[in-house]
């Protein structure tokens, strides 16, 4: 394959896949500009990576491992945020007739409760909501699985704290 | 229902709310230089690199080293130099051979490991460059006060008013000044840079450490 069509197949796979992203950038940030600034280091990490890529995993597990790595140790926050525009009522905002407002308002604190928690617990959130298995989960992150489960838990109670506190 | 399902509900109806990025505002991103903190360490460590090899050019040039050489003292400075080069070169690299194990795809705590360890890498060199230079310093003060006809004539001097000791004393505390003011210029400058650079690594290091206890 030469370099121009392994660029290409390398865009057409994460134009696909970009939900993926997304979602991580969701998590890790809290305005568009960050939102976007992310998402761009996170496929400038992937394209670097992408020769190691060997086609023997799904290009999705694969991405979300460099993708979370980004987003917890490579990037570095730009301090372009001034513009903060509350992202629920932007990029994301769900569909009026799928939710009532009560419950709405419950999701965006929710949200907003797993903003405050740390860098790797939102990992371990963003896998939870990823169905990833608790084997997954530990392996991702270099720690073992009963002690993945544990902090989970904690997460859990962490979150209830900060939701009703 | 515990709140993360419920969440977990709410972030699977979100699929396909997220903005979509053309192909063509990917490739534009692939060309963007990217600003991850293993890129700024990459810059800062080769730029380490290149001031204290400057430094060790910029020594040698100057009046003091030509005073150096007229001594005759090659037996000293030449195993001296070939020392310093020898430590850059070593630790050119160790270096190298670390950063080139640091892999995105990796899991987060080798990937971490793996760029503090690059990071360790530069801070030994700086270390062992100041060793290097405290220690060489003294030698070069021990020599040029035992062989340098100018200083000899000037302890001379203060040895027949009785100030010899007095002398010693505010020599060596000049240099232990001096040697300190570097030291500390040095820490501050890498509490600055690396501070700000690896602060979040190391919380984020630290809080998976404590998981696994």
């Amino acid at each position: 394959m030469g370099s121009s069509s392994i660029e290409r197949s390398f865009v057409q796979q994460l134009q696909e896949n970009q939900n993926l992203i997304h979602k991580i950038c969701r998590l890790y940030t809290n305005n568009e500009d960050a939102h976007k600034d992310l998402f761009q280091e996170i496929t400038i990490q992937l394209w670097k990576a992408f020769p190691q890529f060997r086609g023997d995993s799904k290009f999705t597990t694969w991405a979300y491992r460099v993708g979370l790595n980004t987003a917890i140790t490579l990037y570095r926050k730009t301090k372009r945020t001034v513009n903060t525009i509350e992202f629920d009522n932007t990029l994301h905002k769900i569909n009026q007739d799928e939710y009532n407002y009560e419950e709405e308002e419950h999701i965006k604190l929710l949200y907003q409760g797993v903003q405050q928690l740390n860098d790797i617990e939102k990992a371990l959130v963003f896998m939870y909501l990823e169905d990833k298995d608790y084997t997954e989960i530990a392996e991702t992150l270099g720690i073992s699985e009963v002690n993945a489960r544990v902090k989970m838990n904690r997460i859990k109670g962490k979150l209830k704290k900060i939701l009703n506190p | 229902m515990d709140e993360l399902d419920k969440l977990k509900n709410a972030w699977k109806k979100e699929e396909n709310t997220y903005p979509k990025f053309s192909e063509k505002d990917i490739y534009a991103m692939l060309h963007r230089t990217s600003s991850s903190i293993v890129k700024w360490i990459m810059i800062i460590s080769i730029l380490e690199f290149v001031l204290w090899l400057g430094l060790s050019f910029l020594l040698k040039d100057n009046p003091g080293a030509k005073d150096l050489d007229s001594l005759n003292i090659d037996y000293i400075t030449t195993p001296m130099s070939v020392i310093s080069y020898g430590i850059i070169l070593y630790f050119v690299y160790i270096f190298y051979t670390r950063y080139k194990k640091i892999s995105t795809t990796d899991n987060v705590k080798t990937l971490m490991q793996n760029i503090l360890k690059t990071r360790k890498a530069v801070s030994a060199y700086i270390f062992v460059n100041i060793t290097y230079m405290a220690i060489s310093t003294i030698i070069l003060f021990i020599i040029v006060f035992n062989t340098h006809a100018g200083i000899i004539t000037i302890v001379h001097k203060f040895e027949k008013d009785g100030h010899l000791l007095m002398f010693y004393l505010v020599a060596f505390i000049f240099t232990i000044v001096f040697i300190g003011v570097f030291v500390l210029v040095m820490w501050l400058f890498y509490k600055l840079v690396y501070g700000m650079l690896l602060k979040r690594l190391y919380k984020n290091y630290e809080e998976l450490k404590k998981i696994d206890m």
